[in-house]
């Protein structure tokens, strides 16, 4: 039970990594940037490739491969968003061109092979790899019958030391206002003086980097690195997670992620291993009806 | 609002279904129908259905470079009777229908005279029936699950495997295994939803009975799991003698890793999925000694092995594995059938017809050992038990004759 409960907070605070970077550009845009779980996917990439194949010790590839996700959120604004908005086309158009990014992405991967123009990137096709022994420091402790690794803990502390430190942003700093302004009402922000179109694209960036920072912990911390982590494994999770916490809301889609993480094993444990995702949508779905703007969705122009 | 927002979850969501059912599918194909009964200077057009993207892309580009490597083998030395072999590879992207629209495609309007794949059993189950329809030969090179040929829910009067089942490999793996270690009890962890993993726990149930072990729990998930942990928990808690895994892609190498770190020191014993250098590779050193039946072993040092070995490394600079020997042995057969099947290359539904017949009656040599079809179209050839080498490679347990 307790070792269920460890597995638990762990793979919930992935989700609410993941879901943090989704929800901050929703809330900002009214825009699903649905590339957000190929930046998740090419976080884990990036390090790796740099880590197995260009030998480079692991922090510093994993902070490059952060900077590398940041910079795609600018790729992703104004390759797929910017240009569509200068347009006033619908929420959905942008949704749709993000999608074709991500698929651009994971086609990119997907097809990497020894000798062909990406094969400094990825060599593994479609398979899957993890971080090569001893590159990643995974001491594993035995306590009292638990197992704890220390791979899991950091995640855990990261994640939620992240989490604090953007809502503080958000809450207290110049930059934080300004998003906040921009999500309100953009058209108000401009007349304020804010400098809208540079504000989003900072958002993309802080979204892409917490994204491609999840996609590391997941790499290092699952073993799995493949070109579908993201699209297959986080993606269809961190839209539930969201919708549970509340369209928009940061602490929401914390929380969401927590609690996502928790009634999937609880629902292991109570009802068998057969109904565990349908138990976890049953609840979204539950609270769809019952609380449509989600646990913590505030009223529109209280979102961030 | 809120409406705003669920519609426009629900509109990405099927707009990435919808995306990603579509893909790629290109190839050309040329010849077609001509006079006469001499095979000189013809073209002889096959077809192949591989999953070189998505899940299945685990597979399927060994497949493809191995029928590639084939055909210019063949087409080097002569070819069939003076005829040169084409084989158009298309990419099924591992989706079931888009399999079933390729494997058409490939029949009706590129009018191949049989057609390998697909890729997973998944798919097969759409693709095999349309080409057994068309009444043309399709020959399974890595398709392991349960009703592909033989007893199908369709009369599969044109349908071929030569891909070791999992019906037979899973058994003689747990039977091998049991005799050395005579091992009480085990766990058993599968995605239910995915009929080649369900298919091959329906066969470690019916098999631990026979073997006397206590199966303690048969632990199920979905294949697009985040996080296997807590499934592995709960099997690491029971604390069996042996961890059954069925299952594809990255998933079994996760299991071993997660049963590993805890603290998990028993066995791993499973299907197919275990045999292929990546999931070797992936699982590392938590997958040494994972024990699996093969239908081929790359130490293997007779002939049309050894050059099958050297030939792929020499072309492709890595190792082939499993799938690839599998789909080069299908090359080989489609060719040896045709060899003798008296081709018009007129009458491209009596050729197909002729074919099949031909294909009935192989016996020949091949990277697998020797090799011949039963009279459901199913495999007979020896069985190879592997074992993870903790290094990405595998080494050879035992060997046993099948059928």
């Amino acid at each position: 039970m307790t070792q269920q409960l460890l597995n638990a907070i762990f793979i919930g605070s992935i989700y609410a990594l993941f879901a943090v970077g989704y929800t901050l550009v929703f809330g900002v845009l009214d825009v699903l940037n649905l590339a957000h779980s190929a930046v998740f996917m090419l976080g884990a990439v990036v390090a790796y490739s740099l880590v197995a194949l260009h030998g480079t010790p692991f922090l510093p590839a994993a902070a490059v491969a952060i900077t590398a996700c940041g910079l795609l959120g600018l790729v992703i604004e104004f390759v797929a968003l910017r240009p569509l908005r200068r347009r006033g086309a619908p929420p959905i158009a942008a949704l749709i061109s993000t999608i074709g990014l991500a698929l651009i992405f994971v086609a990119i991967v997907e097809q990497a092979k020894p000798g062909s123009r990406f094969e400094w990137l990825w060599r593994d096709g479609a398979n899957s790899v993890k971080f090569p022994a001893g590159s990643v420091p995974n001491a594993t402790y035995h306590v009292a019958g638990l197992t704890l690794e220390s791979t899991k803990l950091a995640i855990l502390l990261i994640s939620i030391l992240l989490m604090l430190l953007l809502g503080y942003v958000i809450r207290y700093t110049q930059v934080g206002r300004g998003i906040r302004a921009v999500a309100e009402n953009p058209r108000a922000a401009r007349l304020l003086g804010i400098n809208v179109d540079r504000l989003i694209a900072l958002t993309l960036v802080i979204s892409s980097a917490l994204g491609g920072l999840a996609g590391i912990l997941f790499g290092v911390a699952l073993g799995d690195i493949s070109p579908y982590i993201g699209r297959d494994q986080v993606e269809l999770r961190g839209l539930a997670v969201i919708v549970l916490g509340g369209m928009g809301s940061i602490p929401g889609a914390v929380i969401g992620g927590y609690l996502l993480g928790l009634i999937e094993v609880l629902a292991l444990l109570i009802f068998g291993t057969n109904v565990r995702a349908g138990v976890a949508f049953l609840a979204l779905f539950l609270v769809l009806v019952l609380r449509p703007q989600g646990l913590f969705g505030a009223r529109l122009r209280e979102r961030l | 609002m809120i409406g705003k927002h669920i519609r426009l979850i629900a509109a990405g969501v099927v707009a990435t279904l919808a995306v990603a059912a579509c893909g790629g599918s290109s190839g050309s194909s040329g010849g077609g129908a001509q006079s006469g009964t001499s095979y000189q200077g013809k073209t002889i057009n096959f077809g192949a259905v591989f999953s070189l993207t998505g899940g299945g892309g685990v597979y399927g580009p060994q497949q493809k470079n191995a029928v590639e490597l084939a055909v210019d083998d063949i087409n080097k030395s002569g070819g069939v009777k003076g005829a040169k072999i084409a084989i158009d590879v298309n990419d099924d992207a591992s989706d079931k229908q888009q399999s079933a629209q390729v494997t058409q495609t490939l029949i009706q309007e590129k009018q191949v005279m049989a057609v390998l794949g697909p890729t997973l059993s998944n798919s097969a189950v759409a693709a095999h029936p349309i080409a057994n329809n068309l009444k043309t030969p399709m020959l399974g090179v890595s398709n392991t699950g349960f009703n592909i040929v033989g007893d199908c829910p369709y009369p599969c009067t044109y349908i071929f495997r030569d891909s070791l089942g999992e019906a037979s490999a899973i058994p003689a793996n747990i039977k091998a295994y049991v005799d050395k270690a005579h091992p009480k009890t085990g766990a058993l962890l599968y995605p239910n939803d995915d009929k080649f993993s369900a298919d091959g726990a329906q066969v470690v149930r019916d098999s631990v009975g026979k073997n006397n072990i206590q199966l303690l729990d048969s632990i199920q998930f979905t294949k697009n799991e985040a996080d296997l942990s807590p499934y592995i928990t709960r099997a690491v808690q029971k604390n069996p003698d042996v961890i059954f895994i069925t299952s594809l892609g990255s998933i079994p190498a996760r299991i071993m890793k997660g049963a590993r770190d805890q603290g998990f020191k028993g066995q791993f014993l499973g299907g197919n999925g275990f045999n292929t250098a990546a999931v070797s590779k992936q699982a590392a050193d938590a997958g040494k000694g994972a024990q699996s039946a093969s239908a081929w072993y790359i130490g293997n040092n007779f002939k049309s092995n050894a050059e099958f070995v050297k030939g792929y490394r020499s072309r492709f600079n890595v190792d082939p594995d499993q799938f690839a020997a599998q789909a080069y042995a299908g090359v080989l057969i489609l060719v040896d059938a045709a060899k003798r099947a008296n081709l018009t290359f007129s009458d491209i539904a009596g050729d197909r017809n002729r074919l099949r017949d031909a294909m009935e009656k192989t016996n020949i040599d091949t990277p697998l050992g020797p090799f011949q079809f039963t009279s459901k179209h199913d495999v007979k050839q020896t069985i190879w038990v592997i074992a993870m080498d903790g290094k990405g490679g595998f080494t050879l347990v035992t060997s046993i004759k099948n059928g």
